[in-house]
């Protein structure tokens, strides 16, 4: 495969086809745990270390797989990689597994993960399985950090828990609730549909 | 029965093997972290603890094994720890209990005096309160909090809550966190329910006068 049909593969996750953007996929996490970027980031990194790695298993054993056992195979490939993340973060990032709580186990049933290892590496070769894996978990964390950038600096008027907002700024306490994270990604895909219309016509 | 035995192997091999594969790799993981898991696990109660029982140096559990208390009709396991000033003495006592909060369990640590007597305070472990309302009762002292510097030096019994009322004056009386009365209840309910049980069980074992 050439670097451009690489390149392809890598974009695609980040706009065409991004998973929360324009695919709709893995809306558990994005609303969940966008409140604030650290959260929204250690998730979007574990979502790609996890993405990549059942990405390289699946792609390998792609022409062993029986067709009737192959989601059973995923999510198997999957949990495996979830659990590590789970004890990785338990170990070295004992604070940020707390306050992820239940949302890094509960990637097992992310949408994506299983989405990709069905559409792409049960039928691609590894590099493009990797390229592809890399793409969509760039795209899903992307996503992540853009809808937790708002909510952050508007409930809190920190980034990164740091101030950046002026001192007359009043925090939005609803941004940091569930109702922050529904009416975000609400106008962030009304905003993403208007660009994408305008594209096309 | 032997075709039968063979298509089951050739249908079900790969899934076989990987099991195995996945769960050596899991299990070599879980070996390798687990002691750092742990140590993460006493350094935050530690942490939280000493926070609370400042003359406390280190903490030791009262026994080998956790003390089987009865807390609202059930039997649970609860991990008592001693906690020891520089000469050895009893500074107070600390121990994990957990109730249900608005959104999710809460876990909390809770210190006492060496008479357990009154309470050193508490350090919230894990919850998952409604962000600006019911997370408040994480707010420490150090760190403003309204809530939880109401519990320094609160009598060990029967805790009452109140919407009103004069947040300073340290008595069984706590005022709750205006818009989060199911959260300040949950903790004065946790603390009721676990305080008074592991009291007298410290008695009953001769581990309290």
């Amino acid at each position: 495969m050439s670097s451009q049909s690489l390149g392809k593969t890598f974009t695609a996750g980040l706009w065409d086809s991004n998973p929360v953007l324009r695919l709709l996929l893995g809306m558990c996490p994005t609303l969940a745990v966008t409140a604030a970027m650290k959260p929204a980031l250690t998730m979007g990194l574990s979502v790609i270390f996890v993405l990549v790695c059942s990405n390289i298993v699946v792609s390998l054993m792609r022409n062993l797989l029986k067709p009737h056992l192959r989601i059973l195979m995923f999510t198997l490939t999957i949990a495996t990689f979830v659990t590590i993340a789970d004890l990785y973060l338990k170990a070295f990032l004992p604070d940020m597994s707390a306050a992820l709580g239940p949302y890094i186990p509960l990637i097992i049933v992310n949408c994506i993960i299983i989405g990709r290892a069905e559409a792409c590496a049960s039928k691609s070769g590894v590099l493009v399985s990797i390229v592809d894996a890399l793409g969509m978990g760039a795209g899903f964390t992307l996503a992540l950090c853009l809808l937790a950038t708002i909510r952050e600096l508007l409930a809190t008027g920190k980034l990164f828990e740091t101030p950046v907002m002026p001192s007359w700024f009043t925090p939005w306490a609803g941004m940091g609730m569930p109702v922050g994270a529904f009416v975000t990604l609400g106008l962030i895909l009304a905003l993403v549909s208007v660009i994408t219309n305008k594209s096309k016509s | 029965m032997s075709n039968k035995i063979k298509f089951f192997f050739q249908e079900s091999w790969l899934l076989m093997v990987s099991s195995v594969v996945f769960g050596l790799l899991l299990a070599i993981t879980d070996a390798a972290w687990k002691p750092r898991i742990e140590q993460n696990t006493i350094d935050r109660f530690n942490r939280l603890a000493g926070g609370l029982l400042t003359e406390a140096e280190r903490f030791e559990s009262v026994a080998a094994e956790p003390l089987a208390i009865e807390i609202g009709g059930k039997e649970i396991p609860v991990d008592v720890k001693r906690g020891l000033d520089g000469s050895g003495q009893t500074a107070g006592w600390a121990f994990v209990c957990e109730g249900s909060g608005f959104a999710d369990k809460i876990r909390l640590v809770v210190a006492v005096d060496a008479a357990f007597e009154k309470m050193a305070g508490f350090g919230v472990l894990f919850s998952n309160e409604t962000p600006g309302f019911g997370d408040k009762i994480n707010i420490t002292p150090a760190a403003g909090g309204f809530y939880q510097p109401q519990f320094i030096g609160a009598p060990v019994g029967t805790l009452t809550l109140t919407k009103s009322g004069d947040a300073a004056v340290i008595d069984a009386e706590i005022v709750a966190i205006s818009g989060a009365t199911v959260s300040s209840q949950a903790v004065v309910t946790t603390l009721n329910a676990w305080m008074v049980p592991i009291k007298e069980k410290l008695k009953a074992e001769g581990l309290l006068k």
